[in-house]
């Protein structure tokens, strides 16, 4: 009996050693290949590099001829490069778990999308991603002089560089998505708004004249007038938009914020909301605007956003812009690509990610497929569907264009608009940067304190948002049960971190 | 006082069957209405909301699906593959472990007993689990991924089929049978198993809905379209949506993305065509499922 109990636990140990000795080994290795790889083996490998395969992990469904578009770009890939490439797509929804699985499992990869909205933060502090300043400096020479010096110094974290950025819309514009139908009915003059004020005149027409119509859909709407005024740290701490110091405010306690609110307040009074405003969203706002039951919705705005809108959902729309865009850290970090740890040969990832910045014809197969099978070109830059193909039955639908390298080089589809680079050009240097641009707060040290403050935001931000009670009463029983939470460390936390941060600038 | 009884009598079952009766309905209601939204048009969705009588007919949603049926159709096959092995290989599995333990001149039999039951109180976590399936056996992306991890050996159905051998096959025939000249395999094979089809029906099919249920290993292992299957494919569908709504706050382009995803009418069609199978097949197992338990609870 006791024997065999020995023998089974020797068995199980032996086994454990097996494990952990393996999972040791490849480690070390990993740390070894990336000191080294980041020196020695760049050096060399200019003249004669030897055959690599590169995996590129991105979220999206696969496409139906993703094998088709792989050999086509390891094709042109194996000239310049001399590597192949394994495109990975991730569905969004196992996006979380998988990916988790993949770092902490010691999974080789090399490059992975990432974005401030999607961990980059949480895993640049693990050392998930590698350094990519010297790596770009050696093979990465075209990618400072395509992003430019504010989207570097956006997604650097603690004066790190572990991702780059894609080369998008550098920024937020903020306002409403309109009925086109409606405007043209009553002849709103949608050029001169600039406010919410000449949005109120707007809703109250529509409020008398269209019993059937609600003017506007979705608290979502305080979001972005928030994102548009503050640059949001965490739990209500902001610096204000413009604001010369670096200095975070209490939001509800700012005089500016709790006006708004009262607005909002007034306008759940009017009935000028939807009657599921505690729960909408903007997707559902289309879709009433779309039934004809509703005529504004809010929404993050860049250059020919009503046009995209009107084309997927099939209803005539007309943006307005009531703040001018605004560019924060989340904004610098909205879309990037780190090269992994777990890389074996971080140079050539650096090399393949220089050429989606620099190489219009890399990219636009990635984004669009093979020319003449999935998308036919009518000018230098315009393409269009080839024949007896659509929306419904494309074979390579584009994976988002906004996820890699450099967006101004892709190609614009024929019912785009096809000055939309310029326009994002102009948009990008029109965004007023914010002063904390660059800065990410850590929540680390005061990671259990935050889980308390969002369970207390759970309990007053949805009614307080949907304007149905007044603020005052509200927000001082918010600001109480916040501080019992621990708000007060939060703070001191964040203004530390603050005045750390500055000292790097 | 007779009438009384009688009244008393008919009152008291009609009750419960009333109350089955609206048991069954509601049980029945949210699949008619994903049905019925289905067969709507898009439109009058955005305009009605749901509804169980659909104001437009239209079968576009199935058109849409029925354009590319082979991927459906294969997920179908993975599907059905790995549930026939699965359970095949598991029941095996399970009885060849299950029938030693109940055996009581094996040696160290509570010792293994407890080593089984021990894998019931603590498990090694989701990610030694996964580091064992991926880098020591190397399953991704191949149709074992779906076969082997936790549903090979489920110590609870061990536990279940021993203790049912040890109640009803007497020792008395082992005996009979080791005399007769028999070997331990033979005895296995010709005697205990024609005697226990009860307890391997009900786990049978215990393992067949595991095995046909089962998307999350699919999830994790598997990264080739053409290996999903048919439950993934549902699953990732509506998770996706619910996924890209949560982050649509964060981030623009969430918003463009969500406006290409299919469409409700085309979410619900493939929910029915991936439910109608078992739908139809269901009601013949039904007989066995019960069967199955009561005769494995029944002694003698």
């Amino acid at each position: 009996m006791k024997k065999a109990h020995q023998l089974v636990f020797l068995i199980m140990l032996c086994g454990m050693l097996a494990l952990t000795g393996c999972a040791k080994g490849d480690s070390g290795k990993t740390a070894d290949s990336k000191n080294s790889a980041t020196g020695e083996k760049g050096k060399d490998s200019d003249s004669s590099l030897s055959p690599y395969k590169i995996t590129l992990v991105y979220p999206a469904t696969a496409p139906k001829d993703l094998q088709l578009v792989q050999d086509e770009m390891s094709k042109y890939l194996t000239e310049k490069i001399n590597a192949t490439i394994e495109l990975k797509p991730i569905e969004w929804a196992s996006w979380d778990d998988k990916t988790n699985l993949m770092k902490i499992s010691n999974e080789p990869f090399d490059l992975m999308f990432t974005a401030s909205w999607f961990s980059y933060p949480k895993d640049a502090a693990k050392g998930q991603y590698l350094e990519l300043d010297d790596l770009m400096a050696q093979y990465g020479k075209d990618i400072p002089g395509v992003l430019g010096d504010d989207f570097i110094k956006g997604s650097r974290i603690g004066g790190k560089l572990y991702a780059l950025p894609t080369k998008k819309e550098f920024g937020q514009g903020f306002g409403f998505l309109l009925d086109k139908k409606l405007v043209d009915k009553y002849k709103f003059d949608t050029s001169g708004v600039k406010s919410l004020e000449d949005m109120e005149a707007m809703f109250k027409t529509i409020k008398e004249n269209e019993p059937g119509i609600t003017p506007i859909v979705s608290s979502k709407f305080t979001n972005i007038w928030e994102a548009s005024n503050y640059d949001g740290i965490v739990a209500n701490l902001a610096i204000p938009r413009d604001s010369k110091e670096l200095k975070a405010v209490d939001t509800l306690e700012d005089p500016k914020f709790i006006e708004f609110y009262k607005r909002m307040h007034q306008w759940n009074q009017n009935g000028w909301f939807d009657k599921d405003v505690l729960t909408s969203d903007a997707d559902q706002g289309m879709n009433m605007i779309k039934a004809g039951k509703a005529f504004a919705v809010a929404q993050s705005l860049k250059p020919g956003k009503d046009k995209e809108m009107s084309l997927s959902s099939g209803v005539d729309v007309i943006q307005v812009e009531t703040a001018e865009p605004f560019t924060t850290t989340g904004d610098a970090q909205g879309a990037m690509l780190g090269i992994s740890r777990t890389s074996k040969d971080p140079a050539r990832a650096m090399m393949f990610l220089n050429m989606l910045y620099s190489d219009p014809k890399l990219l636009n197969m990635l984004d669009w497929g093979i020319e003449g099978k999935h998308y036919v070109k009518k000018s230098e830059n315009m393409i269009d569907f080839p024949e007896g193909v659509n929306a419904d039955t494309q074979t390579y639908p584009n994976p988002g264009g906004w996820m890699f390298g450099n967006q101004f080089n892709s190609y614009l589809w024929a019912n785009e608009d096809p000055n939309k680079w310029e326009e994002f050009q102009k948009f990008n240097d029109r965004a007023e940067r914010s002063i904390a641009l660059g800065f990410a707060f850590n929540q680390e040290p005061v990671k259990s304190e935050m889980a308390s403050i969002a369970n207390v935001e759970k309990e007053f931000g949805a009614s307080l948002r949907s304007g149905a009670v007044d603020p005052e009463k509200i927000l001082a029983k918010w600001i109480e049960k916040r501080k019992a939470a621990g708000f007060d460390k939060v703070k001191a936390e964040v203004d530390k971190q603050l005045a750390e941060w500055a000292q790097t600038k | 006082m007779v009438r009384e009884l009688n009244l008393k009598k008919w009152i008291g079952p009609s009750l419960i069957h009333l109350f089955f009766w609206a048991f069954t309905i509601a049980s029945l209601i949210p699949f008619i209405l994903v049905f019925m939204v289905s067969i709507s048009s898009e439109d009058s969705i955005l305009q009605n909301g749901y509804s169980l009588f659909p104001s437009h007919i239209s079968f576009a949603a199935y058109q849409f699906l029925f354009n590319d049926f082979s991927e459906i159709a294969k997920a179908y096959g993975v599907t059905i593959l790995s549930t026939i092995i699965g359970t095949v290989v598991s029941l095996l599995i399970t009885a060849l472990f299950a029938y030693p333990l109940s055996r009581p001149d094996l040696p160290f039999r509570s010792t293994l007993s407890f080593y089984i039951f021990f894998t019931m109180l603590f498990g090694g976590g989701m990610v030694p689990w996964y580091i064992t399936y991926v880098n020591m056996f190397d399953l991704k992306n191949t149709i074992f991924a779906m076969i082997i991890p936790n549903l090979l050996l489920s110590a609870f159905n061990v536990l279940l089929m021993r203790s049912f051998f040890a109640s009803t096959i007497p020792e008395s025939v082992v005996e009979s049978a080791t005399i007769d000249g028999a070997g331990e395999l033979r005895i296995f094979f010709k005697i205990v198993l024609p005697l226990s089809l009860p307890i391997m029906a009900t786990i049978g099919l215990f393992n067949t809905l595991a095995y046909w249920n089962d998307w999350y290993n699919c999830m994790l292992f598997i990264d080739k379209p053409e290996l999903y299957n048919i439950q993934y494919l549902m699953t990732k569908t509506l998770t996706n949506i619910q996924y890209l709504l949560m982050k649509s706050n964060s981030s623009a382009q969430v918003g463009d993305l969500l406006a290409k995803m299919p469409r409700e009418t085309v979410r619900m069609a493939l929910a029915i065509v991936g439910i109608a199978p078992l739908l139809f097949a269901y009601p013949f197992f039904q007989k066995y499922y019960i069967s199955g338990i009561t005769s494995g609870a029944v002694k003698g």
